[in-house]
């Protein structure tokens, strides 16, 4: 208290002439139109100025707790949006030209369409594993297809699952041929980049270009002929130079896929059956 | 101060030299202080005559914030101006000042008084070149003026 009279009296004349200023200013602004409406814009603008600070200020504070809002509703509506592309990939099943190719191809065969439960693309041989099995029809040795062209054939079955031996395998073997021309070789995966695979044993004398489409060539009962496999993207000669190396572009993106479809023949236990009577006949 | 006021209110209010120069001789009264005056008396004085000036020229706040200013200054400029030997009183004048020194105390005090009464009542810079011309043009009229009221007060009192 002291000090603060002490304060007073040192710098009164400070004080005073703060006073007699504050008191000229009020006068100022309140008896003059054109002082009263600029100290009013000023001051709104001020105020106004502080105040989106203020909001700002607070908005940040307030920042965390809208982050995990948003993270949630995020979530939300990922699952929501991938609820909805499932649904358009159901109701335009058939509206592309490949499957629409495949399908006609698929006369004598039935589909069964699964899901991917388990899939790899880094091993040297990799697997996948479907939700469909033998009580779906599945068997052994029954070829795989995406909607964007061949995935593998059936290896192993349970009651409700079943193993593939996809492309991305060294076991794999699957004979394709040049679409239009009828050269034929055997399509294997040596392990590098999952987007491609080899055609072997083209011989020296076909004629194609890069860019020409693979398609399977029905030489098994497997896959029908004509399942499109992918796309030549570059022209390599064998190790031994007597035939040509194409490097196949697969149109089965094996990182993305989800939806496949077993191909089996109608009339494939019978087969089978007769195939297995045969066999026995002949041993005998 | 009352005269002053007068003279204000009924005369120079009235002079507008070449649309630009208004002469306000309020300022004067603060140039009568002499040394050793209480700071506060200065200050009342100098708002009160402001006031007075605002209230006749229908221009409230905007006279006595710039007397309040320059009443603020009046006694650090006039200390800082003070002769040697001079009295603890004294009053500035040309006799006591000198004549070169008192018109440099006087051109100091108006020109605070000037800057702060234009800046005041323009309060803006949009018509800068009209604003500066009115303030250069009425800090000449105004310090000639104070400088004529004071060679008068000096010969009468001489006399």
């Amino acid at each position: 208290m002291h000090s603060l009279l002490d304060f007073i009296a040192r710098y009164y004349h400070w004080l005073l002439f703060l006073l007699l200023e504050g008191i000229s200013f009020v006068l100022l602004f309140q008896f003059n139109h054109y002082h009263n409406s600029v100290w009013f814009t000023t001051a709104n603008t001020v105020v106004g100025q502080i105040n989106a600070w203020e909001q700002e200020a607070i908005r940040f504070v307030h920042l965390h707790e809208a982050n995990r809002a948003l993270t949630e509703r995020n979530l939300l509506l990922e699952q929501q949006n991938a609820l909805l592309r499932e649904h358009i990939l159901e109701l335009n099943h058939d509206s592309t030209f490949v499957e629409q190719l495949q399908q006609d191809m698929m006369e004598n065969m039935t589909s069964i369409p699964g899901k991917v439960v388990t899939n790899s693309v880094l091993r040297r041989d990799n697997y996948i594993t479907i939700n469909v099995g033998e009580a779906d029809g599945v068997r052994p040795e029954m070829g795989v297809v995406s909607g964007t062209g061949i995935v593998g054939i059936v290896y192993m079955t349970s009651t409700h699952y079943s193993i593939v031996m996809p492309l991305l395998n060294s076991k794999s073997r699957i004979s394709c041929r040049l679409h239009g021309t009828g050269y034929f070789g055997y399509l294997k995966w040596e392990g590098d980049d999952p987007l491609y695979a080899v055609l072997d044993d083209i011989p020296r004398h076909a004629r194609f270009n890069v860019g020409d489409m693979v398609e399977t060539s029905g030489f098994s009962s497997v896959f029908p002929a004509g399942m499109f496999v992918g796309k030549v993207s570059a022209i390599e000669n064998s190790d031994d130079g007597l035939s040509y190396k194409l490097i196949v572009h697969l149109g089965t993106d094996f990182g993305r896929l989800q939806d496949i479809t077993v191909l089996a023949e109608t009339f494939h236990d019978e087969l089978h059956s007769l195939e297995q009577r045969a066999d026995s006949l002949a041993q005998q | 101060m009352l005269a002053l006021v007068a003279s204000q209110m009924l005369v120079f209010n009235h002079i507008h030299l070449f649309g630009y120069a208004t002469p306000l001789v309020s300022v004067y009264l603060l140039f009568l202080f002499p040394l050793g005056t209480q700071q506060w008396s200065i200050l009342l004085w100098g708002f009160v005559c402001g006031l007075l000036t605002d209230i006749v020229s229908l221009t409230p706040g905007v006279c006595a914030a710039s007397m309040t200013l320059a009443a603020f200054i009046q006694p650090k400029l006039l200390k800082s101006m003070e002769p040697q030997n001079a009295a603890e009183d004294m009053q500035a004048s040309f006799h006591t000042l000198g004549f070169w020194t008192y018109v440099r105390y006087a051109a100091i005090l108006t020109t605070v008084f000037m800057l702060a009464y234009w800046l005041v009542l323009a309060f803006s810079f949009f018509h800068f070149t009209d604003m500066v011309l009115t303030l250069v043009g009425s800090w000449i009229v105004t310090t000639a003026l104070c400088l004529a009221i004071e060679g008068a007060r000096t010969r009468k009192t001489v006399m």
